[in-house]
């Protein structure tokens, strides 16, 4: 199809009495709610309410062996891509349909897992369309996979989640783990007038300021969530910030599930200020300084865990009351943003604190 | 198709390569205003490596050899499943010599090559050709689940001009009696072969925005005009090609010959376009230094017969610092003790069946070299210890999706019809006797 047909076809779709309903609810006599949302000005350099949050929808939920697979739909949504410190703003193109996203996790411990995503989608007529998920961070879902989709028309879909092996480290029980593909199949019926029919939230005087809505809660998916302060393992040696991320660093003694052999571990636990919404996809190095010795820096590496979720950590020799350690990250997390989170975790400055 | 004038006459020349048949050869002849010189019948003048096409292709102002732009793949299954004996070679044979006598060995005339499959080999020898490892294809990516093509054999054709390609897929169908004047062969490859499919496209200045005006699903305007391919850039630099000599077989029976690995991998250049900007594109086909430093204006020719991707920096280094990590910087790490790249790459890009897709072709000494390359590319290293997924910010995996791949044995030119398994001096004679 050319532009110009899509432009009419996608005007076909969303046109009638199809979105009238829940547009002429909120005010709006066009399409314009979604299709291109107001963007707040003055937006802080982090975290915070957009002027609309829109409502999202469950297709459907499977699992492959160990993998647990959700996939869900809302309006297509602007997004941010984000390639080290660029940031580009994604549009809604006049083709897009939906919005599909997804998430993965291990089935046995409810883990997230930051791998990547393709979706395979076939329609009634068999043609198949393949594209790779971006990873993404939005307000009520947190982290998840996404990206604006274009389907011919009304009708059944067939979509096939699909994830390669996990290159990332991870801890005891996970090291034997996600060493294959793993894949989803769902029948999904796409219809405008009841994709169309989710809530749009308006954020009135609260848009713009700091803070985020609730993570929507299912029962069936796993939130992607890191664990609170109190629950995490070893001993918080320090809750710092950073590009309004929050760094929580941690230290695991003796003999663990984190290192080989005994000794310190230190560990950053980042997460996003009001969800505690893991944060996938950065990198960090650590540099301890002791008096009369020389300075340290280490890499971190990317683990995953099945109680930490993503962390970045690595084994010391030693640490001692007194060090000071400072953590720095050298990358913001490679995750393409919803409005609300595009400010957010972008200059992301160092930390520093003394361990005592 | 129509054939009326108001289709200009570019446009028309693609479609007419992507459709084919004698139909579209003939509407070519009225609208293709050039005239090829018939070949030489000297067959000893040819060289005996297929694949020397770099001495007789044009090159740019930078000394960069410029592809063939239109092509055609046409894959070939024997009709039986026995040894071919000598009257098939001649058979095979006097058809190839047929095209080539029709057109001269030019860019603007025809280049041709034709390779075999492992499986075509197996009817002779379980242990594969003498001399070499042509091992059956394989998925090449932990995330990749390709359809693994497995002809008998694979024929190359390629030139600038539109009716060349056509018009000698016709002759060696035996469909055209006259070809640019030369009287054509009884023999026919369809006396053999079936077509079991084809691949057709194009590659060069102009043809990708082209394209993608006539295609559903290419975003129209996204493709500079004068870009060679698809993605917007060029790949064919000087120094990011090995010579015909790196590449080719040194000794055993098939010496002179070469290995041949055909991938279709389809792209997304909805993401690549409408999702990324110019600065994405540059750091992600080249590197974030090239996108930083604006080393890049156009396709890429302001960096010359170079890519400069030794300015780039390390792949680890680049993924933890800038979270991301270029494709030809990846691609930089497969290279000989001699800094030689180890793929000479003869690409093409194609709309045929709707979806923007790289015929992804590259000859080299062994299989392995492609295997060594395509693993750089992968950058699985980089997913598992920085912010670069395995495909998301990890060069253009993330607009790449691999459909089929295959490999091929491309023998030297004195054993390219229906060579055995293991050629002795015997049956080269006999190939040489026939001919």
């Amino acid at each position: 199809m050319r532009r110009r047909d899509l432009l009419a076809a996608g005007g076909a779709l969303v046109g009638g009495s199809l979105m009238a309903g829940c547009l002429e609810r909120l005010g709006f006599q066009t399409q314009s709610a979604w299709r291109d949302p107001p963007l707040v000005e003055d937006r802080p350099d982090g975290v915070y309410y957009p002027a609309l949050v829109e409502g999202m929808g469950l297709y459907g939920t499977s699992t492959d062996r160990d993998l647990g697979f959700a996939l869900f739909y809302s309006f297509p949504h602007r997004f941010w891509n984000l390639t080290g410190s660029r940031r580009t703003k994604v549009v809604v193109r006049p083709e897009d349909s939906l919005h599909l996203m997804a998430s993965v996790w291990d089935t046995a411990t409810e883990t997230v897992l930051p791998v990547d995503l393709s979706a395979e989608i076939t329609d009634e007529a068999g043609e198949t369309k393949t594209t790779n998920l971006w990873p993404m961070l939005s307000p009520n879902m947190g982290f998840h996979y996404g990206d604006n989709v274009a389907l011919p028309g009304a009708g059944d879909y067939e979509i096939t989640l699909e994830v390669g092996p996990l290159q990332t480290d991870r801890t005891e029980p996970f090291s034997g783990q996600f060493r294959d593909r793993r894949s989803a199949t769902m029948t999904v019926h796409f219809d405008p007038s009841e994709t169309y029919a989710l809530d749009i939230e308006r954020l009135g005087e609260q848009a713009g300021k700091r803070g985020t809505v609730e993570l929507m809660e299912l029962e069936q998916v796993p939130a992607p969530t890191v664990p609170p302060a109190s629950e995490l393992p070893g001993r918080l040696l320090h809750e710092g910030g950073s590009g309004d991320a929050k760094l929580l660093v941690g230290l695991v003694d003796g003999e663990s599930r984190f290192r080989e052999g005994s000794g310190p571990y230190l560990y950053v636990s980042p997460r996003t200020p009001y969800n505690r919404v893991m944060l996938p996809r950065m990198s960090l190095a650590a540099t301890i300084e002791r008096d009369g010795g020389p300075n340290t820096t280490t890499d971190l590496r990317a683990t995953i865990d099945p109680e930490l979720g993503v962390f970045y950590g690595v084994p010391l020799e030693a640490i001692v009351n007194g060090d000071t350690v400072s953590i720095e990250v050298q990358t913001p997390p490679q995750v393409s943003r919803h409005d609300g989170y595009e400010t957010a975790f972008l200059e992301m400055p160092p930390i520093e604190f003394t361990v005592g | 198709m129509g054939s009326g004038p108001e289709i200009p006459r570019r446009e028309f020349l693609k479609s007419a390569v992507a459709i084919g048949g004698t139909a579209a050869f003939s509407a070519c002849l009225g609208r293709e205003e050039i005239s090829v010189p018939a070949g030489s019948t000297e067959w000893s003048s040819y060289p005996d490596r297929q694949h020397a096409w770099t001495d007789v292709l044009p090159r740019d102002d930078y000394g960069n050899t410029i592809p063939p732009r239109h092509r055609v793949l046409l894959f070939l299954n024997l009709d039986s499943a026995s040894v071919p004996d000598p009257s098939d070679r001649e058979t095979f044979e006097s058809a190839l010599r047929g095209v080539e006598a029709a057109y001269e060995r030019s860019a603007t005339g025809l280049l041709l090559t034709v390779s075999y499959s492992r499986s075509y080999f197996d009817r002779f020898d379980a242990d594969g050709p003498t001399g070499l490892e042509l091992p059956p294809p394989e998925p090449l990516a932990p995330f990749e689940d390709p359809q693994l093509d497995t002809p008998d054999a694979v024929i190359h054709l390629a030139s600038n001009t539109a009716q060349v390609v056509l018009g000698a897929e016709e002759a060696l169908k035996g469909e055209v009696g006259t070809l640019n004047g030369i009287e054509q062969p009884e023999a026919a490859i369809t006396d053999l072969f079936d077509i079991e499919r084809r691949r057709v496209g194009f590659v060069g200045e102009g043809l990708p925005a082209e394209n993608a005006r006539e295609s559903d699903t290419l975003p129209e305007d996204a493709i500079a005009e004068d870009a060679p391919m698809l993605m917007g850039f060029s790949s064919d630099f000087e120094s990011t090609q090995p010579t015909e000599d790196r590449v080719t077989i040194q000794s055993g029976p098939f010496a002179g010959g070469t290995t041949q690995h055909i991938s279709k991998l389809l792209l997304d250049l909805d993401q690549w376009y409408t999702q990324d900007d110019r600065w994405q594109r540059e750091a992600k086909m080249f590197c974030p230094h090239h996108a930083e430093a604006d080393l890049i204006e156009g396709a890429g020719d302001s960096l010359g017969a170079t890519s400069k991707v030794e300015e780039c920096g390390g792949t680890a280094e680049t993924a933890r610092e800038k979270g991301v990590v270029g494709h030809s910087q990846k691609a930089a790490q497969a290279r000989d003790e001699n800094d030689s790249p180890l793929i000479l790459r003869r690409d093409f890009n194609s709309t045929a069946e709707g979806v923007p897709t790289l015929h992804f072709l590259s000859l080299q000494r062994r299989i392995e070299d492609f295997v060594e390359t395509r693993e750089a590319m992968n950058g699985t290293d980089l997913a598992a210890d920085s912010p670069v997924g395995q495909r998301t910010n990890n060069g253009i995996l993330q607009y790449i999706r691999t459909e089929r791949r295959g490999n091929y044995l491309l023998p030297p030119r004195s054993l390219r019809a229906l060579p055995p398994a293991n050629p002795t001096a015997a049956t080269m004679e006999a190939t040489d006797a026939s001919a």
